[in-house]
């Protein structure tokens, strides 16, 4: 029986230690995190905060110093849990001399897939991030952008359960950004965890529905993003088809009314939704349209290389 | 299923694929492609020969083709610790060992793909110098006798070197003449080095007789060849004159006797007519399986100097073993098993160094293997004794011992003397070369990359210094 965390620290510290094994720095101090299941979960911190050690030691690629870590209910080294598990990282670091489709089967033949099945799933995967055309271009020769494109591809290979992304929306233009974002809350609504970090701050505020905040490796804050964000004793008021004398009308009842100044604004569109309305037109509504493989469980015609698929 | 053999059989398979075209689409294999084109095409042409068939040959098969092994061995060492230490400094290997496979299959496939790499390339090279033998037995206009051959070698029937190391040892505590100060092991060690390659010396009017027995009985008929490498005190050409005389040990009446009167420095061939044996062969088939050689050196004493040979490598009786294209087959076999090796080394360095070092240990390996062989060759007691050799010297004997069978696969001087490279000689190179070693250095590798931690630990401590 899984139990509801995906993601459970107790305790964990990692000090890194020189050549003679004398410690040099403890990167994270006594941290203890908890990611629920279907979550989306953000990461946050100034650069040399932990956030990277952590998500490290979270994918088994580091080892804490002390303290427990379980990643879908098993340690982070264990093979049934990172066959669940997706990762993309800050730098792609692809193959460049492989092609996108030959990437995309080097790493389903690492999650043991049978040829049918590798072939469905990179077609609909090359389908779904828009690089069906330049599938059989070496890797080498791609934008950031289009890297980042097949990064994000390699780790949603496996339909995995826990899609972990370091600075995802890194490298990307304003519109890979923004599918990228509104692929994070499509594959949660199909009850994937996310676990992300990144430095822009709009992003995580976007998509996340809790973070935490890391700084000198310690745990500062945690908890759902609202809560956080909210100013628990100021109200904002949006009316709309309002003229400038009714607001100033308005203004000084409510002034009289409380007895302190209130602040009178204008809402504006944020710069992104901004030049998407100008440049997009609409177009990121089709940018990455789920790979159907990903939208839940089918009959697999090869069951001895099947990866568990997300529920939706 | 996921951990079974199927999901296992892919992760390899994967690694395999992306391990060979990360060698076939750089320049790297183009660079060794136009190494391997030049020797194979062009030393031939360099390098001068004395003008006779066994000389070509010695150029084609042993120089060509021994140079072009040097440099495989040195793309196959330095690809291997490129292949893992390459993808670990470059970070990429994290998104590969954060999937669900297990280190043996990262090991494995990139080996896997060395091998099969390894084995096209030594293909190409062996074919291009067969192609030029031919052209050059067609151009040149070769006789069949002077045309490469393959056939069996049978030495004497001699004590074992060790055998007759301890021989002498025991003699000389009974004479009271063993040397003071040093082991009985230092003395053994000396006298068995000393014994595989002593000259014996055939002095003027001096008998010599030695056995034979065949891996097989001699049917009446088919070609039986005695070879004698002679050599003189001063390595200088040397007048042989002699008789020899051989004879089926079980019917010393069939003697067929071979006068020598010959100016040569090395090797003597007698074809010896096997139709003289054919009566004894009618009695009993089994008859035909044991010889008795004897050499008689005959000279006038005061003119004609002592002859020097070593019973146990120039003496030999040679019958007929397959084809020559077969030899050569097995002798790259024999080469193809010395780069598994290398690769598995080379390899498991990678999983434990950064590529620099990596190469730098494989290089340096390489070189004190070479040196420590020619060390440990030529080393006396006496020089063993100084303390200031001693570290030099057993650190020569510790590399020349465990990577003696990789040395000793060494199959081109067979191959161009026209000896059958034997079965058991092969199988012996493959089990160790191909299989138990590199089997022990995958445990090695795998235990490396099972321990080690990922993330450049060095660049995560700096962000917080």
């Amino acid at each position: 029986m899984e139990t509801r965390q995906v993601i459970e620290t107790r305790g964990v510290r990692k000090t890194f230690r020189d050549f003679w094994r004398r410690p040099v720095v403890e990167a994270v101090k006594d941290l203890n995190l908890s990611v629920a299941r279907g979550e989306v979960f953000g990461l946050l911190g100034p650069n040399g905060s932990g956030k990277s050690t952590t998500l490290k030691m979270l994918l088994g690629l580091l080892r804490p110093t002390a303290g427990t870590i379980r990643v879908l209910d098993a340690p982070p080294q264990a093979l049934q849990a990172r066959a669940r598990i997706g990762y993309l990282p800050e730098i792609s670091h692809l193959h460049p001399f492989l092609t996108p489709r030959e990437t995309l089967r080097y790493y389903a033949s690492l999650f043991g897939l049978g040829r049918r099945e590798t072939e469905r799933r990179t077609e609909e995967l090359l389908e779904m991030v828009d690089l069906t055309q330049a599938a059989d271009r070496a890797v080498g020769r791609f934008s950031k952008g289009m890297a980042r494109r097949v990064g994000l591809a390699q780790a949603l290979m496996n339909a995995p359960e826990l899609l972990i992304l370091d600075e995802p929306t890194s490298g990307l233009d304003p519109l890979g950004a923004r599918a990228v974002k509104d692929l994070v809350r499509t594959l949660a609504g199909a009850g994937v965890t996310v676990l992300m970090t990144s430095h822009l701050l709009a992003d995580v505020e976007d998509v996340c529905d809790r973070v935490a905040i890391l700084d000198c490796g310690a745990l500062c804050a945690e908890g759902r993003t609202d809560d956080l964000l909210r100013q628990p004793d100021a109200v904002r008021f949006e009316i709309e088809g309002m003229d400038d004398a009714a607001a100033r009308e308005a203004r000084s009842a409510l002034e009289t009314r409380f007895g302190r100044p209130v602040r009178q604004s204008y809402p504006s569109l944020t710069l992104e939704r901004y030049f998407l309305q100008v440049v997009a037109d609409g177009r990121t509504s089709d940018a990455f349209r789920l790979a159907p493989f990903l939208l839940g469980p089918q009959p697999d015609p090869e069951p001895s290389g099947g990866a568990p698929c997300a529920t939706a | 299923m996921r951990n079974g053999l199927i999901p296992f059989l892919r992760q390899t398979g994967g690694t395999l694929r992306l391990a060979a075209h990360s060698m076939l689409r750089t320049r790297t294999i183009a660079a060794v492609l136009v190494l391997l084109a030049a020797c194979v095409g062009l030393l031939p042409r360099a390098v001068q020969g004395d003008g006779t068939p066994s000389g070509d040959i010695q150029i084609l098969l042993q120089y060509t083709l021994g140079f072009a092994f040097f440099i495989l061995c040195l793309a196959t060492l330095w690809s291997a610790c490129a292949l893992l230490a390459a993808e670990i400094d470059s970070r990429r290997i994290h998104l590969t060992v954060v999937k669900p496979v297990r280190p043996i299959s990262l090991w494995l496939g990139r080996w896997l793909a060395l091998l099969v790499i390894q084995a096209a390339l030594l293909a190409v090279i062996y074919l291009g110098t067969y192609a030029q033998l031919h052209w050059r037995m067609r151009q040149d206009g070769w006789c069949p006798a002077d045309r490469p051959a393959s056939r069996r070698v049978t030495r004497p029937l001699l004590p074992s070197p060790s055998e007759e190391a301890r021989a002498i040892l025991a003699s000389m505590h009974a004479n009271g003449t063993r040397p003071q100060g040093v082991s009985d092991a230092a003395i053994l060690r000396t006298l068995e080095t000393r014994a595989r390659e002593k000259f014996d010396v055939v002095n003027p009017d001096q008998d010599v007789r030695w056995r034979f027995r065949l891996g097989r009985p001699l049917q009446p008929g088919e070609p039986l060849t005695v070879r004698l490498r002679f050599d003189s005190e001063y390595s200088t050409r040397e007048h042989v004159r002699g008789v020899c005389r051989i004879w089926p040990e079980a019917y010393p009446e069939r003697v067929v006797e071979h006068r020598l009167n010959d100016f040569t420095l090395n090797e003597i061939a007698l074809p010896v007519d096997t139709r003289a044996f054919s009566d004894a062969a009618g009695h009993d088939p089994e008859g035909l399986r044991t010889f008795v050689l004897v050499f008689r050196h005959v000279g006038e004493t005061r003119r004609v100097s002592a002859l020097m040979l070593r019973f146990r490598q120039d003496v030999a009786l040679l019958t007929a073993g397959g084809s020559f294209e077969a030899n050569l087959a097995r002798a790259a076999l024999l080469q193809w098993a010395v780069l598994a090796l290398l690769a598995a080394f080379g390899l498991t360095l990678s999983a434990c160094f950064s590529l620099p070092v990596a190469a730098f240990v494989a290089t340096l390996t390489l070189v004190l293997t070479l040196l420590g062989h020619a060390v440990v060759r030529t080393v006396s007691v006496e020089e063993e004794q100084a303390w200031r050799n001693r570290v030099g010297i057993w650190v020569s004997r510790g590399i020349s011992s465990i990577t003696s069978r990789a040395v000793q696969a060494e199959p081109l001087t067979s191959l161009t003397r026209g000896e059958r490279i034997e079965s058991d000689r092969i199988g012996e190179t493959l089990i160790w070369n191909a299989l138990l070693l590199p089997l022990g250095l995958a445990g090695m590798g795998v235990l490396m990359l099972r321990h080690r931690e990922w993330a450049d630990t060095e660049s995560c401590g700096k962000d917080h210094t």
